[in-house]
């Protein structure tokens, strides 16, 4: 396991305000020891609308630099030069339609295979590499998110790790700050913590003894399960002492209208900016359960006339197929936004856009008939030279999880491999 | 037998995949695969995707021993291969014959190896009912803490969705510590009980609400008073005029507000609730008569917000009949600090707010019915609570501390924490705890005292470490030996979702759990205790989707009289589980599931059935009259709607669910690699048109003929289950406008006929739905057999096995002769060596 370590520090009048008192000097030597020369945040951001995009309106018909903006892309034209597009790609041996859904940052293959387990997911992957930098290793968000059964993030041992799709519950986390007595009680609870821990490992290896396979590995996940909590025990003993950030905005007001499908999405956008403007995380994931929205509003007193699965299986249908043009676009809408307000804000005098990755895509190629290749991609930011459309093979794809090593490496995690990877993505 | 070709060799080693040299190939895989199936299932073709070449027979490994599962029932049921010429019947016996001993014997194997399913930990309804039980805390609200669980095969309770990570422990963790605070009180006595009553004008926030004077108003002597032409002083005097009385008619949905004054929660618990009132009629200018009819109400709970609904809102206290002579009703609500009651009337209209450019609001009404609008009258209320506890300190906190008081101040510390922890554990643990492990958390409580913590707080670690461990967290397999706590843990998470009673704990202390005949006993007890609602709840909102009941809001242009109808939706839900707990307790027979000549109705449920009218809220059976299309689980409209969406119904959909939910015949998955088909529907118009294109594609048709017809049949009924005989409209067809329940204006058309005649995939055709009922009622035996397997994977988490089958198939036989009944289904199961875990 990795040394957890605190790369950044703090603002210091901040420091000295809220948790100088408090907690006297050795914390703050340790913060000025390692934080003198921090390297520049990389960060990174995925968005995946599990039902995807209607993909002829949405692919470009040309490769390359001159390739003419389609009318899903149009909404980008702005921010052109800001973002690449990739077509022909896709994760081998994913697929089963909708079962692919939980695999997107995974890239395990058989979704639809008995026996089939998960596997580590891209932000997970990246966090066991790289660390825990920031007060959250990542956050993983979700917009209309069945909870119980779907997730981009996963562990190791493939068990679904749950999406936050309350923003405000997400801003309490990070911006909430208890007072004094409160720290303190928190304190005592991690260090109380830290000893029922002890002593339930101790409890759960007399317990495997003399049981089956399946049994011991059911315990194993506990086991793990117990590790992993007492692992982060000691960073979260760190944070703790450390101050929150300041917000630069009030506390959001919950939607929970799931009808309001694209007002959650832009709100869980502006609360991803704000915990990198805030480097509360470095890491996001961020699922659109579009699965599980029902008819939802697309203009102002309009409401599409089914739910967004029915009407993803258009059969070509017209006044369907009108309908989820309109909601793709509204989604490049949402991420030219986005795109533009990371370019506006600055973080030691460079764009926060440029020190953080923004991709988004599906697990579905084409939801009308089940496909799961040829997966809609887009990826701004990160400062890469952007502009392009990649175009890898339709009837023959190429590795999503090429990419996935491209970003992870631009992350800083020293790897070549993830997932299905058969090589990397030059960008 | 014959030897195995040559060329299967060769493919195999092309494919790469021949490297178990200990498998058998030519001696195990059954000669009639290489006659009749390599053809179409070889490394070239490959239909359906399946390459025979290229999947070994290596029965021991569970993924492929699944796929050959699958080969085995299509071969068994004649669909392959396709064609009855293509096999013998006496080759197709014999492969069955073949496959079945050789997938039999492998799959037996492993499950006396390994047993038949690992572990499960309880899911989250499990764990706060547990702690409700063992806390004696029977409202605890904890579940929230904890995340949502994932389900397999429909259920939450299947063993390999159940997984553990960091961020399951530390809820269960968080959710512990929420449930020891608690139980813990701190007070020297219990909160002061608040005893509040309320006359005249104090009986409603204001004089008038949203819906003007049709929907409230103040009366005396059955006349509206108009406290226009009264001095302000009048309300306030109007405050203990019990001549005053308070009259309702409307719904409660937003915005809205009707409560008491002067009432508010200042500590949460029950509140008792009493009440005078009476069931009126408004008449013209505003004069009340008496009902002929009784009016449903309910309370609501919610912090007071003004009109917006931005806080929790409860129905608490049941459904109240409010009958038209004036009498006093009494219920008991739970209240939250801060919350107040409002009245909350059920069925009744709700008015259309108008207020063009911003000018003061007007409202809109459907006509009222002719007669008079039906509503309440409210004569006084009182409220009393929160209902103290009969012991102070209350049971709760002694289960945590004994004698030791408010204080928890010990004798000896030491002592005390080894005597207060054994007595805990004893009452919490659903087995004995060995002192071997006792003392792991004597060491905890002992640390936490050494590093300065209060008893108290040492104390609620070690119980917090002991309600986090694996020995309460997960259910375990009852193993063949005298393992009758397993069985006892195992029969209650099934009927009550919650740990064993002190009577099932004390039999499996005294190891009365095997008895058949004591188990059965047990069986029977649960089903008719309170518990069991938990048991009807949690089955059918899983099997049935039932709490997803509210997932889509009706399309209301299309059906504007379901306009803001929660009592209906209500009433359809609360049908459906009264149903099947009648299945059950009344041990109907297996094919009620889609046949039966009655159905639980009340007031609301009538008009939906067509029936003759009913008054009252409660659900009753009532037979139905000759040839309606209603009764049985297939076409109640709790089903019907959870298999629609809100605006429009598919066949497809449709069959699919009831295929799979209530005859236990899912449809497979679309294979992998055949090439993708776009479904294309433009200019399609009709159902019928849409379902021809969909089926034309023969590798769709294949399937699709299995569960498009029993949605055809299910056509004619609509997006709630209301008969239909035409489809409905936006454009075309014969128009039909009026004001709906919630005064806007709709209208909409009458199109195309529905015809839900169809053909099942055996040939048998129906002209409709009592005709499909009368064939799938034929076949009681699947439906049972459906039963069976999905009250198998509810209570032992594992999905029926293969080596299950044939005690499946003995249990079925054991009941057939009464027509499968569904009780006796359940306790065939219980006693059955899949259940119990004996391997004989």
């Amino acid at each position: 396991m990795n040394t957890p370590h605190i790369a950044r520090t703090f603002p210091r009048r901040q420091f000295l305000r809220g948790a100088g008192v408090l907690l006297g000097l050795p914390f703050f030597e340790q913060s000025l020891a390692r934080g003198a020369t921090p390297a520049a945040p990389r960060r990174m951001l995925i968005i995946s609308n599990n039902l995807g995009f209607l993909p002829k309106p949405f692919f470009p018909k040309t490769a390359g630099r001159d390739y003419e903006l389609t009318p899903t892309l149009q909404p980008l034209k702005d921010v052109r030069g800001e973002f690449s597009i990739f077509s022909g790609m896709s994760h081998p041996d994913v697929n089963g339609g909708h079962s692919a859904e939980n695999c997107f940052l995974t890239a395990a293959r058989g979704p639809t295979k008995s026996g089939f387990r998960n596997q580590i997911s891209l932000d997970q992957f990246a966090v066991e590499k790289l660390g825990q930098l920031t007060r959250f290793p990542t956050l993983n968000l979700g917009v209309n998110i069945d909870k119980a059964n779907r997730s981009l993030s996963w562990t190791r041992d493939g068990v679904l790790l749950p999406a936050e799709d309350s923003a405000p519950a997400l801003f309490r986390r990070m911006f909430l700050q208890g007072d004094p007595a409160a720290v303190k009680r928190q304190l005592h609870a991690l260090e109380e913590r830290g000893s029922i821990l002890d002593t339930l490992m101790d409890h759960t290896k007399k317990l495997s003894r003399g049981l089956g396979s399946d049994d011991r590995s059911r315990l194993d996940q506990y086991l793990t399960s117990v590790r992993e909590v007492e692992e982060r025990l000691v960073t979260a003993r760190e944070w703790e002492l450390k101050p929150k950030p300041a917000a630069s905005r009030p506390e959001p007001a919950d939607i929970q209208d799931k009808k309001l499908i694209f007002e959650k999405l832009d709100l869980m956008l502006a609360m991803s900016q704000l915990a990198f403007e805030s480097d509360s995380t470095r890491i996001i994931t961020l699922m659109v359960d579009a699965f599980a929205t029902p008819a939802f509003k697309l203009h102002d007193e309009e409401n599409t006339t089914e739910g967004y699965h029915g009407l993803s299986h258009h059969g070509q249908a017209p006044d369907k197929v009108k309908q989820l043009e309109e909601a793709d676009r509204q989604q490049m809408v949402l991420l030219r936004k986005l795109i533009q307000n990371l370019a506006a804000k600055r973080e030691d005098g460079a764009r926060l856009l440029d020190r953080t990755m923004v991709m988004f895509g599906s697990n579905m190629g084409d939801a009308n008939k089940h496909d799961n290749t040829n997966l809609p991609v887009i990826l701004a930011g990160g400062g890469f030279k952007h502009g392009q459309h990649h175009a890898f093979k339709a009837d023959n794809n190429k590795p999503l999880c090429n990419l996935f090593v491209s970003m992870l490496q631009h992350l800083g995690v020293e790897t070549d491999a993830f997932g299905s990877s058969t090589g990397q993505i030059e960008l | 037998m014959p030897e195995f070709p040559s060329h299967f060799h060769f493919h195999r080693l092309l494919s790469g995949l021949a490297l178990a040299s200990s498998v058998t190939w030519a001696a195990d895989v059954p000669p009639q695969i290489e006659q009749s199936c390599i053809e179409c299932h070889d490394k070239e073709t490959t239909k359906g995707g399946l390459d025979l070449t290229a999947l070994l027979f290596d029965l021991k490994d569970r993924s492929i021993r699944e796929r050959w599962v699958r080969i085995h029932d299509r071969v068994e049921k004649g669909e392959m291969p396709p064609k009855a010429g293509d096999m013998a019947a006496e080759n197709r016996l014999a492969l069955v014959k073949k496959l079945d001993a050789a997938l039999y014997d492998a799959d037996r194997a492993e499950v006396l190896a390994h047993g038949r399913g690992p572990l499960r930990r309880l899911n989250r309804d499990e764990y706060e009912q547990n702690l409700r039980d063992v806390l004696q805390l029977p409202d605890l609200d904890i579940r929230d803490i904890l995340p949502e669980d994932r389900e397999g095969h429909r259920f939450n309770k299947t063993n390999e969705m159940l997984d553990m990570s960091r961020v399951q422990l530390t809820a269960y963790l968080d959710a512990a510590e929420a449930a020891l605070r608690a139980a813990m009180v701190t007070e020297p006595a219990p909160p002061p009980v608040m005893k509040v009553r309320v006359v005249g004008t104090d009986l409603f926030p204001g004089t008038g609400t949203f819906g003007n004077r049709e929907s409230m108003f103040f009366a005396r002597g059955d006349k509206f008073i108009d406290w226009g032409k009264l001095d302000k002083d009048a309300v306030r005097q109007g405050a203990t005029d019990d001549s005053i009385e308070m009259a309702l008619f409307r719904s409660a949905s937003w915005p809205y507000i009707g409560n008491p004054k002067g009432i508010l929660a200042r500590h949460s618990g029950h509140y008792r609730v009493r009440f005078s009132a009476r069931a009126v009629l408004q008449q013209a200018d505003y004069v009340l008569t008496p009902a002929k009819q009784p009016v449903p109400m309910t309370f609501r709970t919610r912090k007071p917000a003004g009109a917006d609904i931005i806080n929790e809102v409860r129905a608490e206290g049941g459904i109240i009949d409010i009958q038209p002579q004036q009498q006093v009703y009494e219920t008991t609500v739970r209240l939250k600090v801060g919350e107040a009651i409002e009245y909350s009337l059920l069925g009744l209209p709700m008015p259309l707010a108008q207020n063009p450019n911003g000018s003061g609001p007007t409202y809109r009404y459907p006509p009222f019915p002719e007669g008079g609008q039906p509503g309440v009258a409210v004569q006084w209320l009182e409220i009393e609570g929160p209902i103290p506890p009969s012991t102070w300190p209350p049971a709760s906190h002694r289960v945590l501390f004994d004698d030791l008081g408010i204080e928890v101040k010990p004798k000896s510390a030491a002592e005390d924490a080894k005597r207060l922890l054994r007595r805990f554990v004893s009452l919490a643990a659903r087995e004995p705890v060995s002192e071997d492990d006792l003392r792991l958390f004597d060491a905890l409580i002992a640390e936490r005292l050494e590093k300065g913590s209060s008893f108290k707080e040492a104390m609620l670690a070690g119980y917090k470490a002991f309600l986090a461990s694996g020995d309460f967290i997960y259910l375990r397999e009852p193993e063949s030996a005298d393992d009758h706590f397993a069985i006892a843990s195992r029969l209650s998470h099934f009927l009550t979702n919650s740990r064993p009673d002190a009577r099932l704990s004390e039999l499996a202390a005294k190891k009365r759990l095997r008895d058949a005949q004591t188990l059965r006993e047990e069986a029977q007890r649960l089903i008719d205790d309170g518990g069991f609602d938990r048991f009807v709840k949690n089955f059918t909102d899983c099997w049935l989707s039932l709490r997803h009941i509210r997932r889509d809001d009706p399309d209301i242009r299309l059906f504007p009289e379901y306009r803001f109808d929660e009592y209906l939706v209500e009433s359809m839900e609360r049908e459906t589980r009264a149903f099947f707990t009648a299945m059950i307790r009344e041990n109907l027979p297996a094919n009620v599931l889609v046949k039966a000549d009655f159905v639980f109705a009340n007031d609301r449920l009538a008009r939906h059935f067509q029936l003759p009218p009913m008054t009252g809220s409660a659900m009753r059976k009532v037979t139905l009259p000759e040839g309606s299309p209603f009764g049985g689980l297939l076409t109640q409209p709790a089903i019907l709607k959870v298999s629609a969406n809100g605006a429009n119904t598919s066949p497809v959909v449709r069959g699919a669910w009831v295929m799979e939910r209530l005859i236990g015949q899912p449809p497979p998955p679309p294979p992998s690699s055949v090439p993708a088909v776009e479904p294309d529907i433009r200019g399609a118009k009709t159902i019928r048109d849409l379902m021809a294109l969909h089926t034309k594609e023969k590798s769709c048709a294949g399937c699709h003929a299995k569960f498009d017809p029993v949605g055809l049949a299910l056509e004619s009924f609509d997006i709630l289950g209301g008969w239909r005989m035409r489809y409905r409209g936006i454009e075309e067809g014969e128009r039909i406008s009026g004001i709906d329940r919630a005064g806007h204006d709709f209208s909409y058309t009458l199109a195309g006929t529905v015809d839900p005649s169809g053909k099942l995939i055996d040939g048998r055709e129906f002209q409709g739905v009592n005709d499909l009922k009368t064939l799938l009622a034929a076949n009681p035996r699947q439906l049972a057999r459906n039963l069976l397997h999905q009250f198998t994977i509810y209570a032992t988490g594992t999905p029926v096995r293969f080596s299950d089958r044939r005690e499946i198939e003995s249990m079925l036989d054991a009941c057939a002769k009464d027509g499968y009944r569904v009780r006796d289904l359940m306790l065939a199961l219980v006693e059955s060596n899949i259940f119990t875990g004996r391997h004989p």
